[in-house]
């Protein structure tokens, strides 16, 4: 250890590495989650056989497929005048938005952005929260179930019949899928024999947890959407049937930050799809990657997971509501559960 | 009388969902991937501004007056365009004139003035028909918005020089092809 990093006798780099790191992981997510809205356009409009956003232009004629678009929105939802409905509960108007907001953007602070590296005798942690904090991957778990707040609140403050409809459709949508969820994840847990997101990367080294456990990944993959609130399972926020649900009496930046927050979720799911499922910062048939291109290899998954959900999006219609119920209930609950017990059967007949 | 919905029966692998969602994002993707690698030009979309469809023949536009060789006005003020019209937008006032005195008695006919009110025009094409002369034509340019409603009234001059430029030539108007600005985005 150097003399040179501290300060009043503590040591400076453990608290300037985890300053840059919680500004790279907020400021990366914000950005990515940005750049989704802009993806989800795109994307839908190319599947579409449209052109989609592409007029935004800056310095003379940069273009960029359109991507200023997102520049031009946030503007746009910043400076639109911020509407507060005189029949709405004030307090709770004001936070739900937050609410939505942080704990989806808390859960990725758990997830390892790459591998550990060691610096002039530091060992450092590409991810917000270090490994062995005793709390692991219930973390995300448990701050993905606080979402429910965030549409709940919104909806209630509202006071308005589709929003209080679209809460509660959302609420049951999201509990329902909450316990497969966390199912397909405890089936992981069993395999790797830990709940650190470091330790379960480790264990994937040479195969990914996808080849092992396909059918806890289908299960847990069903249930990101739910729990998400994208399509198939927007139950929230279904257009056609309850106008913009939750979203309604909201605008200027209140909704951006509702609509951000969906965007958050999806990168936050993505990326614990890649940590359980898909090795993480894992390079195949590459040892040791390092820690730049462990990282490029977790942007790369994670982007694919983020552009999965936009594709499934553009690609699928809304659930019923009874069929929501009873896929969750019937049948993803039961698999779930087969799922844990034949894994549990597996390690204690010692194959798995 | 009710209609007999028939009950499709869904195979267990439709039950599953799974497989008709496998094929539904192939279909999407396969769409996703076709749109992406057409070039702009060749894609369905038309962007406007940036590019223009050609137009096709005996589409009926804004109004030209026609002039003769020696680029005076064809038109002889005869009334019929006006008469012709069903939205009775065109007014016409005329003037006799001629390189002979009125004392020799050769006088000729010509519009002193020659309003088209746009905002009335239905572009049916009447004036044309009816015209003895060829003098009123109905070209192709069809982008015709303009700031306030006085600029809509067409007098003589304006409507002697709808398809000029500045400098006097022919205004090509739109082209007939499509074209794209240089820094087209996909």
């Amino acid at each position: 250890m150097s003399d040179s990093f501290t300060f009043l006798g503590m040591d400076l780099i453990p608290t300037v590495w985890m300053l840059v790191k919680i500004l790279a992981v907020f400021a990366g997510v914000m950005s990515l989650a940005a750049v989704l809205t802009w993806a989800e356009r795109k994307g839908a409009a190319l599947i579409q056989d449209r052109i989609g956003p592409n007029r935004a232009k800056i310095i003379g004629n940069i273009r960029l497929f359109g991507i200023f678009h997102l520049m031009g929105d946030g503007l746009k939802l910043i400076f639109k005048e911020d509407l507060v409905p005189r029949h709405v509960t004030q307090s709770l108007f004001w936070i739900a938005p937050l609410l939505a907001f942080v704990p989806a953007m808390m859960g990725f602070a758990i997830i390892p952005f790459g591998q550990s590296f060691e610096w002039s005798g530091y060992t450092l942690h590409m991810s917000v929260i270090d490994p062995g904090n005793g709390m692991g991957m219930l973390y995300p778990m448990a701050i993905a179930s606080l979402a429910v707040y965030g549409i709940l609140t919104a909806s209630w403050a509202s006071n308005n019949k589709w929003s209080m409809l679209s809460g509660m459709r959302g609420t049951a949508n999201m509990i329902s899928y909450e316990i497969s969820f966390s199912l397909a994840v405890i089936a992981v847990f069993l395999q790797v024999g830990a709940y650190d997101p470091h330790e379960i990367i480790a264990a994937q080294s040479g195969i990914w947890n996808v080849v092992r456990q396909p059918l806890g990944f289908l299960l847990f993959f069903i249930c990101a959407f739910a729990e998400t609130n994208r399509l198939p399972f927007d139950f929230a926020e279904g257009e056609s049937e309850i106008v913009a649900g939750f979203l309604t009496e909201f605008s200027g930046m209140k909704l951006g930050l509702l609509w951000l927050s969906e965007y958050v979720h999806m990168v936050t799911v993505s990326a614990l799809m890649v940590t359980l499922y898909f090795g993480g910062w894992q390079v195949p048939f590459v040892a040791d990657p390092g820690p730049l291109l462990s990282f490029i290899a977790f942007a790369a998954k994670l982007l694919f997971f983020c552009w999965l959900f936009i594709w499934v999006r553009w690609t699928l219609p809304r659930f019923r509501y009874d069929q929501l119920m009873s896929i969750g209930w019937k049948v993803l609950l039961p698999v779930g559960f087969a799922n844990l017990l034949f894994y549990a059967w597996l390690i204690h007949q010692g194959i798995a | 009388m009710g209609v007999v919905v028939k009950k499709v029966d869904l195979t267990w692998l439709d039950r599953t969902y799974l497989w008709p969602i496998a094929k539904g994002m192939f279909i999407t993707l396969k769409h996703f991937l076709k749109q992406t690698l057409t070039p702009t030009q060749k894609r369905l979309t038309v962007q406007y501004p940036d590019m223009k469809r050609p137009v096709l023949d005996g589409y009926r536009g804004l109004h030209e007056l026609k002039r003769n060789e020696d680029n005076s006005v064809k038109c002889v003020a005869c009334f019929m365009c006006a008469e012709a019209c069903p939205a009775r937008c065109i007014t016409i006032e005329a003037e006799e004139f001629g390189d002979l005195n009125m004392l020799q008695g050769l006088a000729e006919k010509r519009p002193a003035s020659f309003q088209i009110d746009m905002l009335r025009c239905i572009f049916c094409g009447m004036c044309q028909e009816a015209c003895p002369k060829d003098a009123i034509w109905l070209r192709k340019n069809y982008e015709l918005s303009c700031q306030s409603r006085a600029e809509m009234q067409l007098d003589k001059f304006n409507l002697m020089n709808t398809y000029t430029e500045k400098d006097g030539s022919e205004r090509v108007v739109p082209e007939p092809v499509l074209k794209t600005s240089n820094n087209q985005p996909g």
